[in-house]
Order: C-alpha cells, then sequence, then structure tokens
C-alpha cells in the first residue's frame, strides 16, 4: 500500500500555482535570509529554509490544504508562496502570502490570494477567511485592503506575539 | 492535480511502517516534549512538533524517500519515528530512528532500520549508509554498533555541533 497526497493546481492571469519543489528552495533560501522575512518568522538559514519547505509541503497531506509555490506564466520563474495555512497555534484557517523582493510591486500577491480564497470557499466549503499580519507589515496590509479584507482584532501567537488579525469578506460578499 | 509525495507502507515482522498522519501528532507532540527528544535537539513546543511532523511527510516529496511513522499491526498506535533522511545540512542520507516512550523495550528501533537499511539499499539502490549521534546518545550508538555499523569521521551541525558518524555495512556485506 502506498500513501499519496496531492496538491491541486490552481491557475490566474499571471501565475501557475502548484507544489513547492526542491527547486525553489535556494530562492525562497534567499528570501528567508533576508529583512522581507522578518515579518513570517525569519531571517533564517538556507537549512532552516529547507526545514520550512518540507513543512509547507507536509501541511497539504496533514490538513488537506496549504500553500502553493507561486510561478510567473511569462517566465517560469518561481516568485512566492500564497495559500491557506492552519498548523498548530493559528486560531482558524489562515490566507497568507510571500513574495520574493524582485517580484513586488506588480499586484500578484492580491492576485494569488484571490485564488487561494476562492479555493478556500468554493472548493473547500469554508464560509470565513483571516489573514495574520504583523502591527509593522505595511506591504500585507495594502495587499488584505485590495483583497477587502479589514483590521478584525489582534491575536497573541506563541512564536509570533502581537499580531493583527485582518478578515476577508466572506463568500456572499464576493 | 499532481502527486506530492509517494509514500510507500513497509511491513516489518512485528510492526507497520507508514506514513506519517495528522492522528500521530498527540503522540509526537508528546515525544517532543519529553526529555527523549534531548538526542535530537529538542524539546519542542506543540506548534513546532506539528511543523516536524508536516516536514516528516514533505521529506517524502522533496527527496523521494523519508522516515515512516511505526505502527503497531493491530491498533495503529504510533510507536516511533523511523526511515531514511537527509536534510540539505546533513553529509549524506542517514537511517534516523526516535522511539516513543510506550515503545520503550521492545527493539522497535532496531527491527524498523533494518527495515529502513533494506529499503535503501534493496529499493532505492543506495551504495552506503550513515546514522549520526549526538554526544552522549549511548542508546543510539549501541544500536548502530548491533547494526553493525563502524564509526567513521565526525561531522560538524551548525546547530547540533560535532555529531559522531557511523557508517553501516554495505549492501555486499547483507547479501
Amino acid at each position: 500500500m502506498t500513501v499519496v497526497f496531492q496538491i491541486p493546481e490552481l491557475e490566474t492571469d499571471r501565475l501557475r500555482m502548484r507544489a513547492p519543489t526542491l527547486g525553489d528552495w535556494p530562492a525562497l533560501s534567499d528570501f528567508y535570509a533576508s529583512d522581507r522575512s522578518k515579518f513570517v518568522g525569519g531571517p533564517m538559514t538556507a537549512e532552516q529554509t529547507w526545514r520550512t519547505l518540507a513543512t509547507e509541503t507536509g501541511h497539504w497531506a496533514l490538513r488537506g490544504f496549504g500553500r502553493w509555490a507561486l510561478e510567473e506564466k511569462a517566465t517560469g520563474d518561481y516568485i512566492g508562496n500564497c495559500g491557506l495555512w492552519e498548523p498548530d497555534g493559528f486560531p482558524e484557517m489562515e490566507l497568507g502570502w510571500d513574495l520574493l523582493a524582485n517580484a513586488t510591486g506588480k499586484g500578484y500577491a492580491t492576485e494569488a490570494g484571490a485564488a487561494a480564497r476562492a479555493h478556500a470557499y468554493n472548493t473547500l466549503g469554508r464560509t470565513t477567511l483571516m489573514s495574520m499580519i504583523a502591527p509593522g507589515n505595511a506591504g500585507s496590509k495594502a495587499v488584505a485592503t485590495r483583497l477587502g479584507a479589514a483590521y478584525d482584532k489582534m491575536f497573541t501567537h506563541v512564536t509570533f506575539g502581537e499580531v493583527e488579525v485582518w478578515r476577508h469578506p466572506g463568500p456572499d460578499a464576493l | 492535480m499532481i502527486g506530492a509525495a509517494d509514500i510507500p507502507t513497509v511491513q516489518t515482522e512485528r510492526f507497520v511502517m507508514r506514513a506519517p498522519q495528522l492522528s500521530d501528532l498527540e503522540a509526537y507532540t508528546a515525544f517532543g516534549s519529553s526529555y527523549r527528544s534531548v538526542g535530537v535537539g529538542g524539546p519542542f513546543t506543540e506548534a513546532q512538533s506539528f511543523q516536524r511532523l508536516a516536514a516528516l511527510i514533505g521529506h517524502w516529496s522533496l527527496r523521494g524517500f523519508g522516515r515512516w511513522m511505526v505502527a503497531d499491526k493491530d491498533t495503529d498506535e504510533p510507536l516511533g519515528v523511523v526511515g531514511l533522511m537527509y536534510p540539505s545540512d546533513w553529509p549524506e542520507p542517514e537511517i534516523a530512528w526516535t522511539v516513543f516512550e510506550c515503545a520503550e523495550g521492545k527493539s522497535v528501533a532496531y527491527e524498523c532500520a533494518l527495515a529502513a537499511r533494506a529499503y535503501g539499499y534493496e529499493t532505492l539502490g543506495m551504495k552506503t549508509l550513515i546514522s549520526c549521534t549526538m554526544e552522549g546518545n549511548t542508546r543510539s550508538e549501541a544500536l548502530a554498533q548491533r547494526m553493525g555499523a563502524t564509526r567513521d569521521a565526525d561531522f560538524t551541525h551548525p546547530d547540533y555541533g560535532v555529531m559522531r558518524v557511523w557508517r553501516h555495512l554495505p549492501p555486499e556485506a547483507l547479501s
């Protein structure tokens, strides 16, 4: 007997959302080595990033959903991660996004976030969704705002400390 | 849909080695929070144990092999984690074992490590395998020796420090 777990592929106008692979590791390591990762658990070493990549993939098997690797269709380049995340310690399912430094300013997080949110509502049948954002993370708040989300409340995460919970419009409002 | 990982089930004489799953989290968290995890970098918080359980599965996806949850053949109760491990900061693929407290003294690690070694050699075609132990983990060292492994040059891990490398018998010595 073999246990297989699968990661569905999504497509948006400009992005392919696919399973994370080992090929994403060098670029993801650069992201986690940089200051950009300070709001999402970094910075961390390349070795710690390798385990994070394994965790991202395995989350799909444990929860039946997870985060996709984002690939720019025009170039085939890996440009970040986005998807649904609910590890132990999270109050509910979260919609999250991380973009590599060279992929910002193009609306990719908003585009991928909308597709992941639609997956949560339409495929998984969820009725609400939030994003947890570090208080100083203005870039992510701008993405959340573009997605129609609004500040809901504070939450104290065991590792990240105080974070803001941004509530997305429900399926009916979309 | 694309397959993210195929995790085969391996039967040993007394145990089943299967894909880790969410129902193993309680046992894995209990192990991670106990003194028993000190030899593998612990203790770990509940949140870390979830991430590590996910990473056990994700390793299969990244490498095409990994570690199994060892379970009781009748009850499926998780007894430990044994298999082949090769994260980026490891010198080469290793046979790794962890046994939960409830399964102590039943030679779970020995029986399943032999199965993992056979899987590495026979199914994956590997030519050599090691096991790494942290200083003071005399029980794991005794198990490596019981399997016929011998000391090789030490390896210095960036976080765990100096680790002893045990070189397992090669495939040709087992046939």
